[in-house]
């Protein structure tokens, strides 16, 4: 009789492949605020806590609530939180009970500074499929050092011990910054025997989603050099591992000629296949980091389900005419291995179609390496 | 009480969604279902209980139904359905009804 009940399991969900087949926006993305507590040094998003302007314009509880009944009717399953930092929104519990009692897996990004008794009882009753929370430093001089917040290590040990100590699991990950890079392998020995999931760390640093010259330059001063990214990326055996195959991908690809781009389409990956995100303000785009104008469209003004049929379609079949993207970047071997999207493109130079030549580097430092290792 | 006579109903912490025309059971809580990353789908049988499953119906009545509409020897349909009804009450997706609930 147990066959007819049958367990899915997450990574083995026999709907994915229906899902894509048919376009179902399977899984969603929600910022729901761009202001944050901290002020990160690398931060490609936030706005002060304070910032009214900014908090007047987000989604109201109301209007995010029209969103997701209507993703839910199209087949949403998934749903994460991100921000800024989610949990400066006063309505973060109601909006977080709400996705949970549609039947969404709810997931939750945070720096956990501002974690509560409270909140961790809700998570306690009502579990996020994941709980994220980002380590900037193990020692209160290298995390203020990048969050540039008096305070914010002890906030952010307090929440983590909150929920350590009524047991709700949560992931911990780190960005890999010139300003942590010397505590990166003891932020590592700090995560692994607390993190649910494997430890995992970004070195890959994007520029302001709004354009912003000085916080860009802060940015890029961040940024570790390819060889740096190469050196950490090795000596992670998961990661290299992921990177192996990858190239193992691309060697695959390679032997069909032609299929990259042979119609210069510049969206190449899987953003609004089965997949979208809203930021905080109503704008629905492909991925958090397409913030290119003729990308964006406003939930305010329309619907969800006229994005996803219409616009969608309209941003993915964009082309490019730009000579040097299609020869050096849509046609290039390594692209998987590359930072590069039209996404950052745009973050980095104003264009859908430049190349980025710090990018293009790191891929080859990248493919280098790991020939050399095989 | 015999377990003919129960009367079961859904729990209250799980959400059903229906995506591609597939029942998917979405635990709501933590201690719902044994593994946290995990979801139920029933197949046409199991949805067919499912769907008798409200609270005011008794496993016999079920049976009854479910016997209709399948044509299998009433012995075989009532241990099918006692075992499924018991995998679902393992895992909280349903709680038995006291009688006096039932109106």
């Amino acid at each position: 009789m147990s066959g007819y009940l049958e367990e899915l399991k997450l990574p083995d969900f026999h709907l994915w492949k229906r899902t894509e087949e048919k376009r179902i926006p399977l899984s969603a993305e929600i910022e729901l605020t761009e202001r944050c507590n901290n002020n990160c040094v690398h931060c490609y998003i936030n706005l002060a806590a304070n910032d009214e302007k900014a908090r007047k314009r987000e989604l109201s509880f109301r209007e995010i609530r029209g969103i997701v009944d209507e993703a839910v009717q199209m087949g949403c399953l998934w749903w994460l939180i991100s921000g800024g930092e989610p949990l400066l929104r006063e309505d973060f519990a109601d909006i977080y009970l709400y996705l949970k009692k549609k039947g969404l897996l709810t997931s939750v990004f945070t720096n956990a500074t501002l974690i509560t008794p409270e909140l961790v009882s809700l998570f306690k009753k009502y579990p996020p499929r994941e709980l994220e929370i980002t380590v900037y430093g193990i020692t209160q001089k290298t995390y203020e050092r990048i969050t540039r917040t008096p305070g914010s290590f002890e906030a952010f040990m307090k929440g983590i011990n909150l929920l350590k100590r009524v047991d709700v699991p949560f992931t911990l990950k780190a960005m890999a910054l010139r300003s942590n890079i010397n505590e990166l392998e003891a932020i590592k020995d700090f995560c692994k025997p607390i993190s649910k999931g494997p430890f995992r760390f970004d070195p890959f640093l994007h520029l302001r989603l709004r354009p912003n010259g000085k916080r860009n330059r802060q940015i890029r001063n961040e940024r570790l050099s390819p060889k740096e990214v190469v050196s950490i990326e090795l000596s992670d055996k998961k990661r290299k591992n992921g990177l192996l195959k990858q190239i193992c991908e691309e060697k695959k690809i390679g032997q069909e000629p032609g299929h990259f781009n042979d119609d210069n389409q510049l969206f190449y990956c899987g953003a609004g296949r089965t997949s979208f995100t809203i930021d905080s303000y109503g704008f629905f785009k492909l991925c958090s980091s397409l913030s290119h104008p003729d990308c964006l469209y406003d939930l305010k003004k329309g619907s969800l389900r006229e994005a996803w049929e219409k616009y969608v379609s309209k941003v993915r079949t964009m082309r490019t005419e730009d000579e040097e993207c299609r020869k050096r970047c849509l046609s290039c071997s390594l692209i998987n291995l590359c930072m590069w999207c039209p996404a950052t493109a745009y973050l980095e130079c104003g264009k859908l179609d430049q190349h980025i030549e710090d990018f293009c580097q790191v891929a080859h430092a990248r493919a280098e390496a790991l020939v050399n290792t095989q | 009480m015999g377990k003919l006579e129960i009367i079961y109903a859904k729990s209250q912490d799980l959400v059903e969604r229906e995506i591609e025309g597939e029942l998917i059971i979405v635990p709501l809580t933590s201690g719902i279902g044994d593994l946290e990353d995990e979801l139920f789908s029933l197949n046409e049988i199991g949805r067919d209980v499912w769907a008798r499953i409200d609270g005011k119906r008794r496993v016999s009545q079920i049976v009854k139904e479910l016997e209709k509409i399948y044509q299998v020897e009433r012995g075989k349909i009532t241990a099918d359905v006692l075992g499924f009804l018991a995998e679902l009450a393992k895992r909280k997706l349903i709680v038995e009804e006291s009688p006096c609930q039932v109106t």
